[in-house]
Order: structure tokens, then sequence, then C-alpha cells
């Protein structure tokens, strides 16, 4: 054998020895966070909060914290999940990819006896039902959040002016939910949908369409993004075709970027559903589960509108 | 004088034939989409339409020039929607964290997609690596990075990078003059100077190009560099258009650039390309984006008709180069 090759061995089974032995058998209940993509600043923010609640409260619980490259990267997820039933844990906290995908996967976390909480993206009720399962849903009411945005919107227009949709991805339930949200308070107000089209949640994507709808469009009073980012592509496209100021937009997440253009009054509204709390609401749930041994129920968290004004009064 | 003139005007309009024959094929799709879109919705054909498109395409045709030139010289760049993105967001650090000045901070970003497009160039020619997975390995590395220096953030920038894109070039945008400049600069590289014929005999074949006493390394190492600093400037206008860095931005960007690439005719295998044909790639995908978006048309709809206009256009070439060699 090459010495190098045989160098290298040696090293691995010293780490992989020292890495069995070192594992500290604590008392304190492992709780291991599995999230969505990292990429994306909405889960950085929920995985930032849960870490600094862990440090706070490093005597009642340890953090795992694992994430997948991508939004669409379930099969990496699901090995996560694995991963963690494997190192026995005693709650895992799961913001799925994928809302049918991920529900095998928890079945067996469950039936290995770890606590399992759903935050984020809600697992598909059918499948859950057909299993015979029950999981927790942890986390805000994003139809209720967009109601709110669209309720907002409404205010500053007239019955029957003309609206477009941004939606995000069409596969995700949080991007159905939002549009659901946005529709009711349309219908409610008599608003005229004109459109409806997804532009993936990203910017550059938001700006091609919206810079279309306002061609197609020219009597577009208003574009109701599913998110923030959509936002700040469709302020830019507004501001290019020499519309400031005479489409309202909104959008949802309250992203730091986004600030700005509401001071200015370039976004009327966006929601916050207080990422930073999301993974901690889920934490905090399932030590609570593990304490009491009750079966759980679901539990909503806040969604809040917010404006200039509000942005003023903080 | 006069009789000169008369001498060179046969062969003047035998070259005009060539030209229009070259892209006739693209001319074709592109007018036959535009019929099509005009038929379908209420205002797509207007200058209105043609004014947003000319907002749009900008960074995209930046992108597709640099691809090109890396086609040319028989590699592939997969790396250039992450290298935007990197790019884009040292330019929002630098603007929005530390306070600088505009010039200084472009600098950084272009030298930031120069030296990734280097990276690729010597790290292909070095290990004789093929280039596929060179840039996919910066593509990783890349995003990464932007994720890492932005903290995964959209950055909004603002005022100092929206001038960019408000100032007007001989009654163009900025952004859009930037990228005719772009296109001109490169077709004429790659047809009247040295390092551009060089550039197509390196792609169509090394093994002879070696033996001519030509060394065809600093030939790749250029290409690619090129392709950097093109996805930075791209990245540039990209940010100066949405008033906003964002680390996602450009994700899938090189498969679009690719596509418009090979719609314009510039082949896989390397040695043949044309960076207007490239512009005309470019300018298709984004008539029908445009054009779809008017319409309305669905998620599902939208992936099926792209791919489908790209597999007409390319077969459609086929046929055009046939008529060509036939004359």
């Amino acid at each position: 054998m090459h010495p190098f090759i045989k160098h290298c061995l040696f090293a691995f089974v010293v780490v992989l020895l020292a890495s069995c032995t070192s594992a500290p058998q604590s008392a304190k209940p492992r709780i291991a966070l599995v999230m969505k993509s990292l990429a994306n600043e909405f889960f950085k923010t929920m995985q930032d909060g849960a870490t600094a609640h862990q440090q706070t409260h490093a005597a009642e619980y340890e953090l795992i914290a694992n994430g997948i490259k991508d939004e669409l990267d379930v099969a990496r997820q699901v090995e996560i999940v694995e991963q963690m039933i494997a190192q026995q844990v005693n709650a895992i906290v799961i913001a799925p990819a994928d809302s049918k995908a991920l529900v095998a996967v928890c079945q067996r976390a469950q039936a290995a006896g770890i606590v399992v909480i759903n935050i984020d993206n809600k697992l598909d009720a059918a499948v859950l039902a057909e299993r015979n399962l029950r999981i927790p849903f942890v986390g805000p009411d994003n139809r209720k959040g967009a109601r709110l945005a669209g309720e907002a919107l409404a205010k500053q227009l007239k019955a029957g002016d003309q609206v477009a949709i941004l939606e995000g991805v069409p596969t995700a339930f949080n991007a159905q939910q939002r549009k659901a949200g946005f529709e009711d308070a349309m219908k409610v107000a008599g608003m005229n949908i004109v459109s409806s089209q997804s532009a993936s949640w990203e910017t550059a994507k938001a700006n091609q369409i919206a810079a279309a709808l306002l061609v197609e469009k020219p009597e577009l009073k208003a574009i109701l993004c599913a998110n923030d980012s959509m936002a700040l592509g469709t302020v830019a496209a507004i501001k290019a075709a020499g519309k400031a100021g005479q489409i309202r937009v909104i959008g949802f997440d309250n992203i730091q970027a986004v600030r700005q253009l509401l001071k200015d009054g370039q976004v009327l509204a966006t929601v916050d559903q207080h990422g930073d709390k999301l993974a901690v609401y889920g934490i905090e749930y399932a030590l609570e589960v593990l304490k009491t041994k009750t079966v759980p129920a679901d539990k909503e968290t806040a969604v809040d509108l917010v404006t200039k004004e509000v942005l003023a009064t903080n | 004088m006069k009789q000169s003139t008369i001498a060179a005007s046969p062969n003047r309009t035998a070259a005009w034939h060539s030209i229009l024959l070259q892209y006739a094929g693209l001319l074709f799709a592109l007018v036959l989409l535009v019929i099509a879109f005009s038929f379908k919705t209420n205002h797509f054909f207007s200058l209105t339409t043609l004014h947003t498109i000319s907002n749009q395409i900008p960074d995209a045709v930046l992108l597709a020039v640099g691809m090109t030139l890396v086609m040319i010289v028989g590699g592939i760049d997969l790396s250039v929607g992450s290298v935007m993105a990197l790019s884009g967001a040292v330019l929002g650090v630098c603007l929005v964290q530390w306070h600088w000045p505009l010039l200084p901070a472009l600098a950084a970003c272009l030298l930031t997609g120069g030296v990734c497009g280097l990276v690729n160039g010597l790290i292909t020619v070095r290990w004789k690596l093929p280039s596929f997975i060179v840039t996919l390995g910066m593509l990783e590395v890349a995003r990464g990075a932007a994720y890492l220096i932005t903290k995964s953030q959209t950055m909004y920038i603002g005022a100092s990078v929206e001038r960019i894109s408000s100032a007007s070039l001989w009654g163009l945008s900025l952004p859009f003059a930037c990228a005719i400049v772009a296109v001109i600069v490169a077709q004429f590289a790659l047809t009247r100077m040295v390092w551009g014929r060089y550039a197509m005999a390196v792609g169509a074949n090394e093994d002879a190009v070696r033996y001519a006493g030509i060394n065809p390394r600093p030939i790749k190492v250029a290409a690619f560099t090129l392709s950097g600093l093109l996805a930075a400037c791209a990245a540039v206008l990209q940010c100066a258009r949405l008033s906003s860095a964002d680390p996602n931005a450009g994700t899938g960007a090189e498969l679009q650039a690719i596509a418009a690439c090979v719609i314009g005719g510039t082949s896989l295998l390397g040695g043949r390309g044309s960076i207007i044909s490239t512009f005309f790639g470019v300018l298709l995908i984004a008539v029908l984006g445009a054009g779809l978006a008017q319409i309305g048309a669905q998620e599902p709809t939208r992936r099926i008709v792209t791919g489908c206009v790209i597999l007409a256009a390319v077969i459609l070439d086929v046929y055009r180069a046939r008529l060509a060699s036939e004359k």
C-alpha cells in the first residue's frame, strides 16, 4: 500500500474512534432542527434565531441544526431525517421541503419514539390522515397574512380596479396559501384580478413578468407579490416603465431590503411572520411535549401587517 | 473613383447575401414569434414592449457573449450565473456596508468576476481538465461565497446604482448601449483580430494549432477570463436594474446563456460561432419570455413552450446551414 494512503487511512480511523468515544451522553434533551434551503434569507434568519435561542437556554437542550442546498433537494432532506433517527435525538423540528414526500420518514421517526414537530410548510393533511398520523404543526397562517396585506391594499383602491398577483413556486403550500389570501381580500373588496402568474419567488423573474404586465394591462392599479424579493423586482419594473407612484405594490416576509421601499411608499405593505422566531416556537413546543408527554395539537403563531406607519412607531 | 465603386458592388451584394442568409433563420423565427404574440395579445406589438425588452436583455446578452467566446475555444462555462451573483454581492457589500464610492466598488466587482474567470481558465489549462467540471466547481464556490458575504440576504442598494440604469448614451439606455458595444467589439475581435482567429482555430483543432507553433493556452485562459469579466459587467447591470443585489441572482442563467448560443448556431464542440447570432438567440428568448408573460401563461405552459421554441430554432438552423452550403 502506498504510504500516503496508509497515513490517510490511519488518520481516518483515529478521527472515527475519537468521534465515537467523545459523544457526550448528557441528560439534556437533544433536538434536531431540519431546515429547508439555508441559501434562502428567510430560513437563514429562522436558523440564526434558533441558534441564538439555544445559546441562552444552553442548560435546557442541545441543538443539531441541518439544512439542504436548495428547496428542491427533497431526497437530501429525507437522508438528514434518517441520520437524525440514527443519532437517536429526542425531538425533530422540521420545515419539510415537500409536504407529501417527507411524511413517510417523519412517520419512521415517530415510530422510533422521537417527538416530531412540523414548522413552516405544513405536511399534507390528506396524506397524514391516510397513514393515521398526527404531527403537530406550529406556524403562521399564510392565508391570513396575505389577506391582511390585501385588505390594507384594498383601502387604497376603488372597487373594480385591475390588480395582478405574482405567485411563488406553484407547488409550495405557502405559495398557494398566500395566493388564496390575496384572492380572498380582492374578492371581498370587489377588485378585478386580471392576471396571476408565478415568478418563482425570484427578483429578476418578477421584474421580467411585472414589466410585461405593465405593457399588456395599462389600466393596472396594483401588483400583489407573494414575497418581498418579488416585490423588489416589481418596484424596479414600475420605475423603469415610468409609472412610479401610480401602481401599488404589496409584499410578504418583511425582509431587510424592503424596509427603505416601505418608508418611501414604493411598497405599501408587507407581512411579518416573525421568521426569526418560527424555529424557536417549534423548539419550545417540542420541549413542552417532551416534558408533559401529551399528544399535541397544532399551534398558530402570529402574523402582523407591516406598513410605513408600523415602521415609524417601532 | 466611380469605377472602383461599381467594380466593388457585385462583390458587396454577394457579401450582403451571405450575411442575410446567415441570420435569416433566426430573423424568421423572431418575426414568427412577434407575429404570433401580436395576435394573441392587445399590446405586444408596441414601442413599450420593445422598450421593456431592451431593458431586460443587457445582462443576458453579456453572459451569452462570454459563453460564446468560451464555447468557441471548445469549452463551456457553467459558472456564469454564480459568478454574476458573487460579483453583484461584492458590489452590494462595497456600497452598502463599506460605504465605498461607486467607482472603486465597480472596480472590485469587475475584479471579482475577472479573477473567477481567470481561475477557471488556469485550472482548465494547467491540469488539462474538462472545463465542464472545473466551472461546475466554480459554480458551487462562487454561489457559496455570494451567500457568505451577503449573509444570504438580498441587499437593497438604491440610488447609487440606479444612476447606471437611468443614464443614456446615444439615445439608448446605458445598459443597452453596453450590451451593443460588447456584441460589436466581441464580433470584431472574433472575426478581424488575430486572437479571434486563433480562438476559432483552437476550438476547431487544438493540436493543429500547437503544431503550427502557436501556444493555445493563453488563448483559452483569455476566453474564460473574459467570460468572468462579462459576468461581472452583467452583475452591475442587473443590480442597477433591480436596485438590489440578490445572492440567488442568476440561478440557471448559465443554461439560458448556453441556449442562446446554441440557438445562434454556436457549436458545442467549439470552432464555430458568431456573437451577432448569439445576440439574436438572446433576443428570441427575451421576446418569448415577454410574450408569454403578457399572455399570462402559467409555469407549465411557459416551460413547455420555451423548450419547444429552442428546439424549433435549432432545427430551423440546420436547414439554414444546408441552404448556405449548397450555394
